[in-house]
């Protein structure tokens, strides 16, 4: 069981590597989507996405009556965890969509305005780039407690 | 895959078998053991045929992204949403689930 778990989990985190493009277990091959993103909101979206089917597959192992105690309450944690990185998340890009909708509006507009534009701009990207740096901790957390359930 | 997995539960049925020549004092534990291997395997079954339904989810979230890289298309406000409600929706399923399945072994 614990293999099982390790692969699933393991799947689930090389899904989430930016670098790793894909992982072939078995017959099964795992695509990332995150790494054919070539923007950041793109980045944003694919993280986004990949957590919530994640997250719909865990229910499913969590449903399953068979499913250990100690496997759904490690399941449980590391959700409640990686969930709240994922809504700030949410946030972030929407607000980062927003100021670079602002900024493109503004380029036909007079100097002080494009500046204005631009520095949102600017700040909700960090922001953006933080919360998407943030939302992978998370995920790391999941993966180290798969790794004390091996022993 | 799930080759092996039939083989292991054949291989826990053939231990199961040799149960009685174990000495009583230990023979509780053991069958302990085994039930708990047999849950175990058959999580594996779940997550197995999970992983399939994972690789195709993936496989369609890829597709999207790399027809927007393709287009350099930004991430609309409409996909947005529907990915932040896609993970609160998940979220909230998964919340329901977990609470049921705590509920029932209490």
């Amino acid at each position: 069981m614990r293999h099982r778990v390790r692969t699933f989990t393991l799947a689930c985190v090389l899904a989430l590597a930016p670098a790793c493009a894909s992982l072939q277990l078995g017959q099964t091959r795992i695509e990332n989507p995150i790494a054919a993103a070539t923007s950041l909101d793109q980045r944003a979206y694919a993280l986004l996405q990949t957590y919530a089917v994640l997250i719909e597959e865990a229910t499913d192992v969590v449903r399953d009556p068979v499913t250990p105690l100690a496997l759904t309450r490690a399941l449980g944690q590391a959700e409640r965890m990686a969930t709240p990185a994922a809504e700030a998340l949410g946030i972030a890009v929407a607000a980062y969509v927003r100021a670079r909708g602002d900024f493109e509006a503004a380029s036909g507009q007079d100097q002080t305005t494009l500046e204005h534009a631009a520095l949102a701009l600017a700040i909700t990207a960090r922001r953006l780039d933080e919360a998407v740096g943030a939302a992978k901790a998370p995920i790391a957390e999941l993966q180290s407690l798969v790794r004390a359930r091996r022993g | 895959m799930l080759n092996l997995m039939m083989q292991l539960q054949m291989l826990l049925t053939a231990l199961s078998a040799l149960l009685p020549l174990i000495p009583v004092d230990q023979r509780g534990r053991a069958a302990e053991f085994l039930d708990v291997a047999a849950r175990a395997l058959a999580v594996g079954g779940t997550i197995a045929g999970n992983l399939d339904d994972l690789a195709r989810k993936l496989a369609a979230i890829r597709g999207d992204v790399e027809a927007m890289a393709a287009a350099g298309r930004a991430v609309t406000p409409g996909e947005l949403d529907a990915a932040i409600i896609h993970v609160r929706t998940a979220s909230a399923a998964f919340r329901a689930a977990l609470e049921t399945a705590e509920a029932s072994t209490a």
